[in-house]
């Protein structure tokens, strides 16, 4: 099994960059510096993900990513330097499964593709059976009965007061829990001082699950009220 | 007290002026009235005479009674005698109605004597009641005048005979009558004697014998006798003919001078007359004929006129004695009595002008009006009628007019110039308080420059004065109509009112018409302005206001010009505005694009660094070069990224996601999300923060970017061990977040720390972007809180205010 990752971007440096990094990983890095390469490659060799520049000559990444959508499925990570969310949210609606920004963080860029790619191999067909002790939040999926989360299909190792707090924020998906209810309900005490404590167990699992600890995608403060489970749009 | 005592001071003062004025012009006006005109002493003597009998008009009027009663007893006519009773009778009402015609031949004596010897005398002085007694002959008693007289047919010797004859009866006839009339009034009593033969008498009282004793009551006698007279007043004898002459001086008009001698028939006459100390009114009343007739009754009417002038007098000169004194008076305290009268004009002043003027004249009006309308004035309203009849030829009738008048009229006229002087004394300028003034200072459009102010003014003068006009005519129309009979002239009345009222309306609906226009587009004129001043700019639109039809839709009205100004105004900020967003948005582009290139070498730089520090083996210094290249190519990402936010949260382009939130709640997440780092930073965090929420209305991850913000850079510039404060407290309203922290490095005192780029070292070695505070600020102002920074010596305060919501 070849993980060919195709790298399409105008800044040579920026392909290689990424060639190496994704090559330290193990994959087969494909190399295309325009839109119109990319669909050629993409025409040519057996390719799992896509990572895609937007800004780039002769065709650009968003409308290469909707050509390549007319054919394939496979993953598209676009890369851009426009970081504003207008930017991402346009690319996820023409068809890209993730956006990452400029400057990148190498590790982050690196455990997406990786997050991307194995859930386009392994759970594309677990998908098909929808359990009902199952919860499902974009890359998380919760096994109620087990107690168990799995992140790109791989259990996370969480601690039993950190379960507990996943258990809670997973059964109520988008719901804002203040800290004191949150400590409440998973210490069963009265809440004294909650916020840091509970801040503390959210910061540990957020690292644990989150691609970019820093940028959570999925457990999310918000703020001067409360803590969630943000909802994902895309389940795949 | 001492102002009270003041106040009332003034007010006596100026009462005893004002009543000591009054009372000294009341009589000196009086007293003028009354002057007869010669001697004023004598004029003023008479106020101590009491005794009417002294008067030269007693003296006449007993020495014409005397010639009257010599005539009666020799049966003679005389000018006195027939005058006494023609005028007697003719002022004791009714002898003239009863028409007793007198017998025609006296008509022919009198003219006779007119003609043949022009004695003009004889019918001086009663020419009028000569002629009409001549009419009413001729009148009643043609027939009989025509046997008599007639320029054709002269009388024979024969008819003359009998004339006389009958003139003699007559005579006899006529002196019965008199006496008969006269004999009533016991004021005066008389006996009549001639040849020792007693004919008339009014009384038994009175002694004939010689004596010149009186009946109780009477204490003037005169006896007549032998041609002398002789006079005795209250017991004693008077000297009557002085050195025997007469002449125009001497007192008595009797017989008995040398040079006025009684003829051969008077010495056998004697006559007696007593007079009443104090008359008394005789009256009689016959039926049948014209009711009450008074007697003669003339010394009643002498003593008691005599009396009455006595009186009237002494009270005249009473009063301007009190009057005199009051002045006096008030003159001693002049200092308040001019304070009272200072008083009294700012009073005035405070009355229109008009009221004065008016109340002044209309106070005259009614005293003329009363007085004309009174019988006292009777005779003055029939001159005034007749001067304006006949032309002004009758110039004594000012004089008359003027003696005439009331001195209540002069006194009014007197105070009215008093205070007219009093007014232009003191008020500066007396006409400034005036309803006229008033209404043009109201109704001015001096003032104005706008020509659409001036027009606004102009149209509301012309609606008052409308006003004014319709209802003047209206009130006119009502007085007049009031006098009008016919059913004619009730109709064009009525059809001349509703005229006037339909123009009235007609004119005060164009005129409102027009306000209304200007209302209207006062409206329109403020909602444009609100539009503007919301920001709503309608910039595609950039002329005058259309109506739905094409037409202008202020075109000839007033703010026609104002609107245009303003959409001149709009235009012109529609504009700036719009170059401004432009500009804005440049920049933002302009930003965007320089950081989209910074960020894409800087991908690679960040990339091929990370890469060198994975590479092993590598040299100790140039892994320190790496770590150096490290370091500053993650500076310079978060300073490309924050200088992105903060030029678009200046611009205002951020997008804003708010909602309530709890303020403390906000500031715990912020230091547990922080906690780590707290913990490993050598300063310590002293948070006093409210359990209660504080709730307030912001953009939660705004918020949390400035508090990381603030707690960074309290983290980074704070003195080793020391403390942070972070303070969330309720003062009103706000919400106030405060985080003080000494700064390890001195502060420079002017400098603006929220200013993009400044840092508190110059140096700039650490891995902040210098954007720290100044994105704190632009969020906070883009969540619609207040900024604050404070510096005081080594303190680093910042303030974070919001408005609470109230729940």
């Amino acid at each position: 099994m070849c993980d060919c990752v195709l790298v399409v971007d105008d800044d040579r440096e920026i392909v290689k960059a990424i060639g190496i990094l994704l090559e330290g990983e193990g994959y087969q890095v494909l190399k295309a510096y325009d839109g119109l390469q990319a669909l050629d490659i993409l025409a040519s060799r057996p390719v799992r993900l896509v990572l895609i520049d937007v800004m780039m000559p002769r065709l650009d990444g968003l409308s290469a990513v909707m050509r390549i959508r007319e054919k394939l499925n496979i993953p598209i990570i676009v890369l851009s330097a426009k970081s504003e969310d207008t930017d991402k949210v346009l690319g996820l609606s023409m068809g890209a499964d993730d956006y990452v920004a400029k400057p990148y963080n190498p590790n982050e860029l690196a455990a997406r593709v990786k997050s991307q790619l194995r859930r386009y191999t392994l759970l594309g067909d677990i998908h098909a059976g929808n359990n009902v002790d199952e919860i499902k939040n974009g890359r998380l999926l919760y096994r109620t009965e087990e107690k168990t989360l799995y992140a790109d299909g791989e259990p996370v190792k969480l601690t039993a007061t950190e379960t507990k707090i996943v258990d809670l924020l997973m059964h109520n998906l988008g719901r804002v829990f203040p800290a004191e209810e949150i400590y409440r309900r998973v210490w069963e005490e009265d809440a004294y001082a909650s916020e840091n404590t509970v801040m503390v167990h959210i910061r540990r699992i957020r690292e644990k699950l989150e691609l970019n600890p820093k940028e959570p995608e999925y457990l999310k403060v918000v703020w001067g009220i409360g803590y969630k489970m943000e909802k994902q749009e895309k389940n795949h | 007290m001492d102002t009270k005592w003041k106040n009332r001071k003034k007010i006596i003062s100026f009462t005893a002026f004002f009543v000591g004025a009054s009372l000294t012009l009341l009589s000196v006006v009086e007293l003028l009235q009354k002057w007869p005109g010669g001697n004023p002493v004598d004029y003023l003597k008479q106020a101590q005479q009491d005794d009417y009998q002294l008067s030269r008009r007693f003296r006449s009027y007993i020495g014409d009674r005397l010639a009257t009663f010599l005539a009666m007893s020799t049966n003679s006519f005389a000018d006195e005698y027939y005058g006494d009773y023609y005028y007697d009778n003719y002022y004791s009402y009714g002898y003239m109605d009863s028409q007793e015609a007198l017998p025609p031949q006296l008509w022919e004596e009198r003219l006779l004597a007119v003609q043949e010897e022009g004695a003009v005398s004889a019918v001086e002085g009663w020419d009028t009641g000569w002629e009409n007694y001549l009419n009413r002959a001729w009148e009643y008693d043609m027939e009989d005048w025509e046997n008599y007289s007639s320029p054709d047919r002269p009388l024979t010797e024969e008819q003359k005979e009998e004339l006389i004859q009958k003139y003699e009866e007559w005579k006899k006839d006529v002196a019965q009558k008199y006496h008969e009339s006269i004999k009533a009034d016991q004021n005066l009593l008389y006996a009549i004697l001639h040849d020792g033969e007693l004919l008339y008498s009014n009384s038994d009282l009175l002694k004939t014998d010689g004596s010149m004793e009186t009946p109780e009551g009477y204490n003037f006698f005169l006896r007549y006798e032998n041609g002398q007279v002789r006079i005795s007043k209250d017991g004693a004898e008077l000297d009557v003919y002085g050195d025997g002459f007469y002449r125009a001086d001497s007192q008595w008009y009797v017989p008995g001078y040398r040079n006025f001698q009684a003829d051969e028939e008077m010495m056998k006459s004697v006559v007696c007359i007593a007079v009443a100390e104090e008359p008394i009114l005789y009256s009689e009343i016959s039926y049948g004929q014209s009711g009450y007739r008074q007697l003669d009754n003339a010394l009643y009417w002498m003593w008691n006129n005599s009396r009455e002038r006595q009186m009237g007098l002494r009270r005249d000169l009473c009063c301007l004695a009190a009057g005199m004194a009051l002045l006096f008076l008030s003159l001693l305290n002049r200092k308040s009595l001019r304070e009272a009268i200072r008083s009294l004009a700012g009073l005035q002043g405070k009355i229109w002008l008009e009221l004065r003027v008016l109340f002044f004249f209309a106070l005259i009006l009614f005293l003329l009006v009363s007085y004309v309308r009174s019988d006292y004035g009777y005779g003055l309203w029939q001159e005034l009628i007749w001067q304006y009849e006949c032309g002004a030829e009758y110039g004594y009738l000012t004089e008359q007019l003027l003696s005439d008048l009331p001195a209540c009229l002069w006194l009014t006229v007197f105070w009215g110039a008093w205070l007219a002087v009093n007014d232009f004394r003191y008020n500066k300028k007396p006409w400034k308080n005036s309803l006229a003034r008033k209404l043009y200072a109201a109704f001015t459009a001096k003032e104005l420059r706008l020509p659409l102010a001036r027009k606004a003014a102009h149209r509301s003068t012309a609606a008052f004065a409308l006003a004014g006009v319709y209802v003047l005519l209206m009130l006119s129309e009502a007085l007049l109509l009031g006098h009008q009979r016919g059913l004619g002239a009730r109709w064009s009345f009525t059809v001349l009112v509703l005229l006037e009222t339909g123009g009235f309306f007609l004119a005060e609906y164009l005129l409102c018409l027009k306000n209304m226009e200007t209302a209207r587009d006062m409206e329109a004129l403020s909602r444009r302005v609100e539009d503007i001043r919301n920001g709503n700019f309608d910039t595609k639109d950039c002329t005058v206001p259309h109506r739905e039809d094409g037409t202008p839709s202020l075109a000839g009205h007033d703010l026609e010009q104002i609107m245009a100004q303003l959409e001149d105004i709009r235009c012109g900020m529609a504009r700036a505005v719009d170059d401004q967003m432009k500009s804005e948005r440049m920049k933002v582009e302009l930003i965007a694009n320089v950081s989209h290139d910074i960020k894409t070498p800087l991908t690679s730089i960040i990339s091929y660094v990370q890469f060198l520090k994975e590479e092993e083996g590598l040299p100790e210094h140039v892994r320190d070069y790496v770590k150096i290249l490290d370091e500053k190519s993650q500076r310079l990402k978060n300073m490309v990224q924050d200088v992105f936010a903060v030029s678009k949260a200046a611009s205002g382009e951020l997008p804003m996601h708010m909602e309530e939130l709890d303020f403390g709640k906000l500031l715990r997440q912020t230091l547990a999300d922080m906690g780590e780092q707290i913990e490993h930073s050598p300063v310590t965090f002293r948070t006093e923060i409210p359990d209660i929420p504080v709730m307030i209305l912001a953009d939660g991850q705004r918020m949390y970017r400035v508090f990381q913000n603030l707690f960074q850079n309290a983290l980074q510039y704070s003195l080793a061990g020391s403390r942070v404060y972070v303070t969330l407290r309720r003062d009103g309203n706000l919400a106030v977040a405060s985080v003080k922290n000494a700064s390890q490095s001195e502060l420079a005192e002017d400098m603006n720390f929220a200013e993009r780029f400044t840092r508190g070292d110059q140096s700039r070695t650490d891995g902040g972007s210098g954007l720290g505070l100044s994105i704190a600020q632009s969020f906070t102002e883009a969540c619609g809180g207040k900024f604050g920074l404070e510096t005081n010596a080594d303190l680093f305060v910042v303030t974070i205010s919001f408005v609470t919501l109230e729940i």
